[in-house]
């Protein structure tokens, strides 16, 4: 379990890292490495240029702009747990990174790979889809913006483009007071999940429920829940248009049945935080 | 292949190597005489190759050396007291927290963390950093109760 | 005052010092200057004809030093002719590397050699295998099918070993039964796991042509007497040395192809050469473990008493039989009936080559037997509506039964099953645990209790060996040694893999020496330093070792006390003893110094041997052999409280309790610790750990994100209730322990999950026990 060789680059800035991802059809950004290194390890990845980033340090910031807390790509699952700004402004992300693994693995794998990464039984893309998060993505001479919806095609899957480098998530911060739930079930703490699902319930605005583990990509449930009083209304039509992946450990009906579970103890936890 | 000049502050010594990019700091550390660190997966998972990077526990085998430069990295041969063991040691020792030993250095180096940033520790929690590493030896509960044995003398003493 | 027995104390390890502070001495932790390192290439198909393999361009890479496959070997290393004198066994041939066909997905057939594993892995992936598959067996089933490929073309119908015992009158029995309960026992596919994978180091000095070999193994002279026959060695031309040994569980034992080639290899090269398996290669390609399935009909009177019982056995063997292949569940049939009165008993096997990663031996390679028996009590008490409990009773044997023969003569004579199960069912508060139960359940709770009870055979005697038909001797020796400084030292051939023999060992030796256990130095490992020695295996190391340890230091001790009598003008040593190295003498109601010392002895025997009694040898040291009785027998209770999630299916574990009679305990800490990590093994099996094969034969449990094993947090604090017999038998009534903790629990769990599921009418006959698949279940008994 030894890598294949690789040209490994270390930029300083991130016009140098953009600059070596242009240059290259066959270079994989280096974060946390906490996804790519294990699958380095089996040869089931060899890119040719490793582009390690870890020493971009504008990446590894957490701030908030307006309505919005943008995390840095390089931020660590970790830093996410204690950091104020997410304790007082979106604790829910707290709870979410609690479940990444475990401490060692943590202290090390980044957001933004995990965002890149798109496995479906990650927490942070479904995080991102749950709060309308917009994705910042910047190549050589180029910087856009898409829609977490936008960005997540299949499982390990995105519409990142070669030679963009994902720079920052910004999600979008629910009003002071909201109510929102977390809940995954996996095999054992820090294993992927099996199903998850995340909900937010604000004042003004529509309820938002997304679910994760069961499709490719994470879903956004949340106008499913429109005009619906009661949990275990919302419950049945959350599920009802989802297609569960089947794998032998995890065969679709069993996703479908925990789903239901999952969705209605988010949802009552979400709505008893409330304002409350 | 190209080798990379490098220079790598382990245990508080430094180290001027020329490694090859693909070399996982597993290896390294282990050519430079820290056989402490057990290469047990490879891929992040047994625990058993967990060193502390500036402070913090990380699995070495899922890091290459070159990406180190200037960062302080411990292992397990930086714990003791003075070429005896230390509390959280003497804890595993005294407690039978160790069979085979193969998983240990790893355990101890996530803990070792563990207890200088916290004070005090319910069994739940301990019980959740532990389960990070693999252990097919002990079933876990002498180990939890060698950090909960280590926290109490520690408690005691201050 | 004498300082207390050796034998018996919570002694620390001596050895986790040197762990503790990451100095221990792995086989990676070996420096061999210029040591070449290998990578096998292995291969992607369960089954599949050899065309051609081109190795040109994994040669032609810098770096490399060689490729080898199994044509290259042909010469230097003879076939393994497995073809053990056992009725019901077909013989079978493995070569160093296949040639002709492979027979699993990891199967190796060619070896890189280079100047480091890296190196070594990207040539591996150079080397082209030009194969034709052929059709695969991915089950038992597949294997006995009417038309089925042949794994082996030299067994028919795949089936590698085949035999039937019968006792009694089982047929009478079932005519006279009241009723006959069926049940069935489905176990999967697990591997061993250590945490360090297998591997080797060897060097070949072709000046005194002497090869060193460097693996940890558990039985390290064994090992060389394979090698050496392998090779064309003398076994005085091998050493083994076993350095520390990062877990074994059994999937150490046998000289498996890797090290067999490597150490060929160093010999052909000239060069040191070292191979340390990945943790891919561990999951996929070491060995596998415990797939058997046994269906039992049982004959009970109206009250449940057991008439007669008839099993049968199945077993999956893989690929390859590394191991006599009706070994293991030969002996299945023969403990089976476990604690019970059983007169008239039948049991037929049937064991299976499949497209699979060959099968071992894996601690309690047994395991299944406790979960059959005490399944079947549990179905019997459900078919009858009665107790567990007092369907257990009303079968155990009890005190005034023994000593017993069973059907298959086994010999029990200081088993205590009734009392520990009393204990445990005491530490539990049976009848309260039964009461919060019907509370529970009248509030949808699906809550259950498991009950295990456990007899297990700790050590095989060669009695049992040649009464069993099996090749094998279950001696052990060990040399007592002290030197002219009074320094002491055991050596015994056992080697542990963390069960603490340079504790343990040093503690029965200083027992019978009569010296403090930190005085006495363990040397294991090494073959040229200890004597010829079995091996760990089964639980035989505190019986079979402890006893040979304990014995050598007695006859050592009667030496020292004959020259003290000698030293003292004494006309015998009676009244003299040796207590924590000063030799005492008896006066008035108790013991006295003499003023002697072990030093002072010593210092006689070895640089004044003039000093010596007449005739007597110089020098202090004692090599004993000792074969223990044919079996020696622990035995154990255990219950698991569980309550598994309605939707989910996920079983929690609520409490578990293990009464245990491991008879005279040489360190209870270190016992203690092998129940734990019993327990946590058979857990982690029944609940979570699966190797699962496609019907392809491509294995989907590749990585341990696969293959899971259970964690700090999915396994429960484990309450244990000493109940200690010692055995009438064994020096200081030793019995030995270490793997009745996997059975049990493998046992109590299953039955647990039963028992929580068994209002829905759900039976469980199959593991492991995933969420998924009690979800499926409890989900179809609600719809049903």
């Amino acid at each position: 379990m030894k890598p294949r060789g690789f040209t490994y680059h270390q930029p300083k800035t991130l016009d140098e890292a953009l600059g070596l991802l242009a240059a290259s059809d066959d270079a994989a950004v280096l974060a946390g490495g906490q996804s790519l290194v294990p699958m380095m390890n089996a040869r089931l990845a060899s890119p040719e240029i490793v582009v390690d980033i870890n020493r971009l340090a504008s990446l590894d910031a957490v701030r908030i702009e307006g309505d919005r807390l943008v995390v840095g790509a390089l931020v660590r699952h970790e830093s996410l747990i204690g950091h104020p700004l997410v304790q007082e402004r979106l604790p829910l992300l707290s709870s979410m990174a609690e479940t990444i693994a475990h401490w060692p693995i943590r202290t090390r794998g980044t957001i933004g790979g995990s965002l890149v990464h798109a496995d479906p039984a990650a927490q942070w893309p479904l995080a991102a889809v749950l709060l309308e998060a917009e994705i910042e993505l910047q190549s050589q001479g180029n910087a856009r913006r898409i829609d977490a919806a936008d960005f997540f095609e299949g499982a390990l899957s995105t519409t990142l483009a070669a030679g963009e480098l994902l720079t920052a998530i910004r999600f979008r911060l629910p009003s002071a007071g909201h109510g929102a739930a977390f809940r995954l079930l996996t095999r054992r703490p820090g294993d992927y999940a099996i199903a998850m699902a995340a909900c937010v319930v604000e004042a003004d605005r529509p309820r938002r429920l997304a679910i994760g583990g069961v499709e490719p990509r994470p879903l956004d449930r949340s106008g499913a829940l429109d005009g619906l009083t009661t949990v275990p209304e919302m419950i049945e039509a959350a599920c009802r248009e989802v297609t569960p992946m089947d794998d032998p450990r995890a065969p679709a009906d069993y996703r479908r049945r925990v789903l239901a579970q999952l969705v209605g103890d988010c949802l009552a936890e979400a709505l008893r935080g409330q304002a409350s | 292949m190209t080798q990379h000049a490098i220079t790598l502050d382990v245990d508080g010594e430094r180290y001027e190597l020329a490694v090859e990019a693909r070399r996982l700091l597993s290896d390294v550390l282990r050519d430079l005489g820290r056989t402490g660190v057990h290469v047990g997966c490879e891929h992040g998972v047994c625990g058993a190759c967990t060193v502390q990077v500036d402070g913090a526990p990380m699995r070495a085998c899922l890091l290459f050396a070159v990406q180190l430069e200037g960062q302080a990295i411990r292992t397990v041969a930086a714990l003791g007291d003075n070429g005896g063991l230390d509390g959280l040691q003497q804890a595993f020792h005294d407690v039978h927290g160790l069979q085979c030993g193969f998983c240990t250095p790893g355990l101890l180096m996530t803990l070792d963390a563990l207890l200088r940033e916290r004070a005090e520790l319910d069994e739940a929690t301990i019980r959740e950093v532990v389960s990070g590493h693999l252990c097919r030896c002990t079933g876990y509960d002498n180990i939890v109760e060698a950090v909960q044995l280590a926290l109490r003398r520690r408690a005691k003493a201050a | 005052m004498s300082e207390p027995r050796a034998v018996g104390r919570a002694l620390p390890r001596t050895e986790d010092r040197r762990f503790l502070l990451g100095q221990g001495r792995y086989l990676d932790d070996i420096t061999i200057p210029g040591a070449l390192e290998v990578c096998f290439v292995r291969s992607p198909h369960a089954h599949a004809e050899i065309r051609a393999i081109d190795t040109a361009a994994a040669r032609a890479l810098p770096g490399v030093v060689a490729v080898i496959t199994g044509a290259d070997l042909a010469g230097e290393i003879t076939t393994l002719r497995m073809a053990p004198a056992i009725t019901g066994v077909r013989p079978t041939e493995i070569a160093p590397l296949p040639s002709d066909k492979v027979r699993f997905v990891g199967d190796p057939v060619a070896c890189v050699i280079a100047c480091d594993r890296y190196v070594a892995e990207d040539a591996a992936e150079l080397v082209e295998v030009d194969y034709v598959p052929l059709p695969a067996i991915a089950s038992m089933a597949g294997a006995a099918a009417e038309d089925a490929a042949l794994v082996d073309a030299t067994v028919p119908h795949n089936l590698v070993a085949e035999e039937s015992f019968s006792a009694g009158d089982p047929e009478g029995a079932f005519r006279r039964a009241a009723q006959v309960v069926e049940a069935r026992f489905v176990q999967h596919r697990q591997t061993h796991l250590p945490i360090e994978t297998r591997g080797i180091a060897c060097v070949f000095d072709p000046g005194r042509e002497h090869l060193t070999v460097h693996t940890g193994n558990q039985a390290p002279h064994p090992l060389r007497t394979a090698l050496a026959a392998r090779l064309g060695l003398s076994e005085s031309q091998i050493t083994v040395i076993s350095p520390d040994v990062g877990g074994g569980f059994g999937q150490k034992i046998a000289l498996l192809r890797e090290e067999l080639v490597v150490a060929a290899l160093a010999r052909r090269l000239g060069r040191p050469v070292r191979w340390r398996e990945d943790r891919l290669e561990n999951l996929l390609a070491s060995l596998h473990a415990r797939e058997e399935t046994v269906t039992v009909q049982a004959a009970v009177d109206g009250l449940g008493r057991l008439l007669g019982l008839r099993a049968r056995i199945e077993a999956d063997m893989g690929a390859y039989c590394f191991f006599p292949a009706n070994y293991m569940m030969r002996v299945v049939g023969m403990i089976l009936p476990g604690p019970y009165r059983l007169r008239d008993y039948a049991f037929d096997l049937r064991v299976h080559l499949t497209n699979k990663c060959p099968a071992g031996p894996m601690r309690a390679p047994m395991a299944i037997t406790s979960w059959v028996m005490e399944g079947t009590m549990d179905a019997i008490a459900r078919a009858l509506d009665a107790d567990p409990v007092e369907i257990r009773r009303r079968n155990l044997l009890e005190d005034a039964d023994l000593p017993y023969v069973t059907a298959t003569g086994e010999r029990y004579h200081s088993i205590s099953s009734r009392g520990t199960m009393e204990a445990a069912l005491d530490g539990l508060d049976y009848v309260a645990f039964r009461a919060a139960q019907a509370e529970r359940r009248d509030r949808g709770e699906l809550v259950g209790l498991g009950i295990c009870n456990v007899v297990e055979s700790t050590t095989y005697g060669s009695a049992f060996y040649k009464a069993a038909g099996i090749p094998g001797s279950g001696h052990e020796t060990a040399t007592v040694k002290v030197e002219p400084s009074g320094a002491c030292s055991v050596a015994v051939g056992l080697m542990t893999s963390g069960q603490g023999y340079e504790t343990t060992l040093a503690q029965a030796a200083a027992e019978g020496l009569g010296v403090d256990p930190g005085a006495v130095r363990v040397l294991i490992g090494n073959t040229d330093i200890a004597p010829y020695g079995m091996g760990a295996r089964g639980s035989r190391g505190a019986a079979a070792g402890g006893g040979a340890a304990y014995l050598a230091g007695r006859r050592l001790q009667e030496k020292v006390l004959a020259i003290a009598a000698h030293l003292l003008n004494r006309n015998s040593s009676d009244g003299l003893a040796l207590e924590a190295g000063h030799v005492m003498q008896r006066a008035g109601g108790g013991l006295q110094p003499s003023g002697l010392t072990l030093a002072d002895i010593a210092r006689v025997a070895f640089l004044d041997p003039l000093g010596l009694p007449d005739g007597m040898e110089p020098g202090l040291h004692v090599t004993t052999s000792y074969d223990p009785p044919p079996m020696t027998y622990s035995n154990s209770t255990h219950l698991c409280a569980i309550a598994v999630d309605r939707v989910t299916g996920m079983v929690r574990i609520e409490r578990y309790l293990a009464a245990h009679d491991s008879g005279t305990v040489i360190n209870p800490l270190v016992v203690e610790g092998q129940l734990h990590g019993a327990i946590a093994m058979g857990l982690s099996g029944a609940l979570f750990e699966e190797l699962v094969y496609d019907d392809q034969g491509q294995m989907l449990s590749g990585s341990l994100a696969d293959y899971l094993i259970a964690t700090a947090t999915e396994l429960p604090a484990i309450e244990l209730i000493e109940h200690a017999r010692p055995d009438a038998m064994t020096p200081l009534g030793i019995k030995g322990m270490a793997e009745g903790g996997v059975m049990g629990s493998i046992g109590a769990v299953c039955n647990a999950v039963a028992d929580a599921l068994a209002p829905l009418g759900i039976c469980i006959d199959s593991q492991p026990l995933t969420p998924a698949r009690l979800s499926a279940l409890i989900a179809a008994a609600k719809r049903a």
